[in-house]
């Protein structure tokens, strides 16, 4: 009867401790670095993040339904990015040789985009001779993350784009004159030039374009990152974003660009 | 059969068999089709639209919806107030037909924190209740909503579909549905008037830079969180929540990161262990100083160090307790009696004894470190509110009181105690190891106050301070084997039994009696008077079978047995069901629904007003909340001349059925008032206003000329 009862508990102890083991033990070892070819875009690859994968609707976005119009623009942008995806992607960004490219895709509504952006930025300071950076914005939810998507690359335009989420970080984003001219001063930007940038056909296009990328390169949500050839969507940490440098520096960037 | 049914339908025309079939129709559809929306369904989210009801009640004016969501594993969802950022799930009803209004009810977020972000909302299974209105009472309802929501793991997707439900007319309830529905509406913050928490200062600090909030309530708070909302352009930070001595008074204070001075209809909703409260807030300018210290469930590394040396210090005086001290003597005189050990066997031999200990309550912290990841919670101080629990403390230490006063003699099993002398002889590390264990195991029932304590202390701690705390109660039972383990030769030396045993044995009687004296007022207060004389006999009972020396064993051990069943099964019985928070429910205005009682009191002179309702039923709640609950008609309702009485249909019941039906009523909300002015009953409109039942009263309870 003792031993019954010892073996009963040492049972349930070793269920327990194996089901702990199981959920804790793989967020300790180490992150393996796994790419799979992607087969559209040709010569991009995605980084294997497990859960976060498939099984999405491709993406929309929120919103109602799309006039034939706006249908147009879309259909417009896909062919206009689908041309060139590099230029579309690292648009006037110039990497030298050693540079690797690499395209933030943020929203404002979407936590880890703003921790996201801060990191890259923190890179990028870090290493100028390694990386450089091309800020998209993909405002998936709605009118008020469409303003501040507009807001943010109004800012890039005055080279406040990073010190634009820091900002946002904490506090939520106004779509009123007078919060727009605080927000202005408080980033050292020209207001007047940042209103105006917001309504311009430029960013109105420059959202199109980056939304149609994300078409071509199916993201289901934000953030979504590209590094030289590689795609990684959703959270990641800074040693993978490491290795990934690492590995397309070794490898080239190039050919995927120059082939598309 | 055939032949006769077709002569009848040609006699009396169409009509019935036109019904027959019009009933069998939607019997068929209703046993067929689940009152439910077909479900979208991705990794991040699966969603559905429920009802409570498989069809629209004749006259039905409102129907209870949930919009069912169960995120996938690692994906949340937000709250009607998201945080610093994400966004509320939305619905738009364009396209319903027959929906009036639909009211969206939020039950209690959870906090999620990440990269420093503060996000409230919820994880896993989640019903945020609806509560729907018709356009026109007991007519088919089209649901048509399209949803929009975001999830969020490590990426953020959003949502944007559609659900469709149509609900027939008919009637039944759709059990699981409903039941689902009733589990959340629960979960949605009580009004200020329903809840014993009161919200009593909100006001900014003296740098505007935080809110500081203050709250008391009658019961104990537990796991308990604050969440401001000041609109969409206020953002605040982690709030820092105390709490003073016995954990009703609530101090907190949290950090603004982002202000504005325009914000419509300020609330703040506390979130507290089994209950929540959303009160509207107006803020004053005089922030009361911090008074508590801090609840943080990070506890202090000296108060886990306090908490610790106790542990450690009850795990010691656990070995002297009736059911281990012949564990320990057995193994210590079975050390005297074995010859031809060599010191180091002896030393290892006692090693493992006490591995064997730390082993068993190293699976008891793995135990509670596992129950703390699944999510339970015990906050301090509630398992005391618990009569069974109260009962089974009672009795356990009434019993050891009783022992250790010479009452009876609690001996362990013949077989084991063989067992255990034999083992020392078996040079076997492994039985040493099991000799550990079994004294552990034996301690259990001696050491539930320790445990408790440790339990709800270490419920509320890191997991590093369960281990702490568990492996100082092992080290503590463990100290008599360490010490023989360190020096062999100290057994000879041990004090021989005797008269300071009986000292020791009188002192810790009298803590026992003291702690169950305790309990047992401790139990009158949660189950009442009644329970605890009952509780108290059958203990009294179980002491005096245990007493007798010569009883045939096998009565002794129904008779014990019978006694701790009757009593814990008893006290669950005899007390008051916790399903509504004591306090309110002392002084409620309702009695049980006594549909044969009415035409009595109303000939009485008395005026009789009645309430349907329903732990689903939205509405229910709604009228409960906003007019039955609140002056100035729970004041009439509570005044002499007034019985109000209260039928639950949560549960199907024939009697209820019945009484809706009389009065053609199919669906609830249902009130009605009856008195002498209205022998016959003046039914109310499902959705109440003060106005309407207190005129309803009046009607009722004068005698009018017409009548007499």
């Amino acid at each position: 009867m003792d031993s019954k009862r010892r073996s009963t508990l040492l049972t349930i102890g070793v269920v327990i401790a194996g089901y702990a083991a199981l959920r804790t033990v793989p967020s300790l070892l180490p992150e393996k670095l796994e790419l799979q070819a992607l087969d559209s875009p040709a010569g991009f690859r995605k980084y294997v993040a497990g859960e976060t994968s498939g099984g999405f609707d491709p993406f929309v976005g929120l919103g109602t339904a799309d006039s034939t119009e706006v249908a147009a623009q879309k259909a417009a942008a896909l062919q206009r990015v689908s041309e060139n995806i590099c230029s579309a992607l690292y648009g006037d960004l110039s990497p030298t040789p050693t540079q690797v490219p690499m395209a933030s895709f943020s929203d404002y509504y979407c936590p880890f985009c703003r921790v996201q952006t801060k990191r890259l930025a923190d890179m990028t300071g870090e290493m100028p001779d390694r990386i450089t950076v091309a800020w998209h914005e993909l405002p998936l939810l709605g009118d008020t993350s469409n303003l501040a998507a507009k807001a943010a690359l109004a800012a890039k335009r005055q080279n406040a784009y990073v010190a634009f989420h820091e900002r946002l970080m904490k506090s939520p984003f106004q779509a009123t004159p007078e919060y727009l001219s605080r927000l202005a001063s408080d980033l050292g930007v020209d207001s007047d030039k940042l209103v105006a940038d917001m309504q311009s056909a430029a960013i109105a296009r420059e959202l199109e374009d980056s939304a149609a990328l994300a078409r071509v390169f199916a993201f289901v949500g934000t953030p979504a990152l590209v590094i030289g050839r590689t795609v990684v969507q959703g959270q990641i940490s800074d040693n993978l974003v490491r290795e990934i440098i690492a590995l397309e520096r070794e490898e080239g960037w190039r050919d995927v660009c120059t082939a598309a | 059969m055939f032949i006769q049914m077709t002569v009848r339908v040609s006699h009396l025309g169409a009509w019935p068999l036109l019904f027959f079939l019009g009933f069998m129709g939607i019997f068929l559809s209703d046993a067929v089709k689940a009152a439910e929306s077909e479900s979208f369904s991705n990794p991040a989210v699966t969603a559905r639209l429920i009802s409570a009801e498989d069809g629209i009640a004749p006259d039905a004016a409102s129907v209870s919806l949930g919009l069912a969501l169960e995120y996938g594993e690692g994906w949340k969802g937000y709250w009607r107030t998201p945080g610093e950022v994400g966004l509320a799930p939305k619905l738009d009803w364009a396209g319903s037909t027959n929906l009036k209004s639909a009211e969206l009810l939020w039950p209690a977020p959870e906090r999620f924190e990440a990269f420093g972000i503060e996000n409230f909302g919820y994880s896993g299974q989640v019903v945020l209740p609806i509560r729907a209105r018709l356009e026109d009472a007991g007519h088919p309802l089209e649901l048509r909503a399209r949803v929009s929501l975001l999830t969020c793991s490590t990426v953020c997707v959003p949502h944007d579909f559609e659900l469709s439900l149509a609900l027939p007319q008919g009637v039944g309830i759709d059990t699981k549905s409903a039941g689902q529905i009733a589990t959340y509406a629960d979960r949605v913050p009580a009004v200020p008037e329903n809840s014993d928490i009161r919200i009593s200062v909100t006001a900014l600090d003296t740098r505007d830079s935080a809110l500081i909030v203050v709250a008391k309530s009658d019961t104990p708070f537990g796991q308990v969180d604050v969440f401001p909302e000041f609109g969409p352009l206020v953002t605040f930070g982690k709030p820092d929540i105390r709490l003073d001595r016995d954990r009703t008074e609530l101090w907190a204070q949290i950090p603004i990161n982002a202000w504005t001075e325009e914000h419509a209809e300020p609330s703040v909703t506390i979130t507290d262990t089994g209950r929540a409260i959303t009160a509207p807030v107006t803020l004053t300018s005089e922030p009361p100083a911090p008074p508590f210290a801090s609840a943080d469930p990070r506890a202090s590394v000296l108060k886990v160090v306090a908490v610790a040396a106790i542990a450690f210090l009850g795990g010691l005086i656990l070995n002297v307790m009736p059911c281990v001290l012949p564990v320990l003597s057995i193994k210590l005189t079975s050390v005297l009696k074995a010859t031809g050990q060599t010191r180091q066997m002896t030393r290892n031999g006692f090693l493992f004894s006490a591995l064997g200990v730390l082993t068993f309550v190293w699976a008891l912290a793995a135990a509670l470190v596992f129950l703390q990841w699944i999510g339970v919670s015990v906050g301090w101080g509630i398992q005391f509110q618990n009569p069974v629990f109260v009962t089974l403390m009672f009795m356990v230490i009434a019993v050891f009181a009783a022992n250790l006063f010479g009452a009876f003699e609690i001996s362990l099993p013949v077989a084991l105690q063989d067992r255990l002398g034999a083992s020392g002889a078996r040079s076997g590390y492994i039985s040493d190891f099991g000799t550990g264990l079994l004294a552990a195991i034996l301690a259990t029932p001696c050491s539930a106050p320790f445990l408790g304590t440790a339990i709800t202390f270490a419920l509320a701690g890191t997991r590093m301070d369960v281990m702490v705390i568990f492996t100082a109660l092992g080290l503590g039972l463990a100290l008599p084997y360490l010490v023989i383990a360190a020096r062999p030769e100290w057994v000879t030396r041990l004090p021989r039994p005797g008269r300071w045993m009986l000292m020791v044995r009188l002192l810790l009687g009298g803590l026992l009696l003291a702690t169950a004296a305790w309990l047992l007022f401790v139990l009158v207060g949660v189950a009442g008077g009644r329970a605890a004389a009952f509780v108290s006999v059958l203990t009294a009972v179980f002491i005096v079978a245990a007493s007798i020396l010569r009883a045939n064993q096998w009565v002794r051990r129904a008779v014990l047995s019978a006694c701790a069943f009757l009593a814990i099964f008893g006290a669950g019985l005899t007390s008051t069901p916790d399903r509504t928070t004591p306090g309110v429910d002392a002084t409620s205005q309702w009695t049980d629904f006594e549909p044969i009682g009415i035409a009595r009191h109303v000939s009485e002179g008395k005026t009789v007003f009645v309430d349907v309702t329903a732990d689903w039923c939205l509405t229910c709640k709604a009228n409960k909340s906003l007019v039955l609950d609140r002056d100035p008609v729970r004041a009439q309702l509570r005044g002499g001349s007034v019985v109000a009485m209260q039928a639950d249909w949560t549960r199907p019941n024939e009697n209820i059925a019945r009484f809706l039906e009389r009065y053609d009523r199919y669906g609830i909300p249902f009130n009605i008032v009856f008195g002498p002015g209205s022998p016959s009953g003046i039914a109310l409109p499902e959705i109440l206003t003060p106005q309407a039942v207190l005129d309803a009263l009046d009607t009722a309870s004068v005698r009018s000329v017409a009548s007499e």
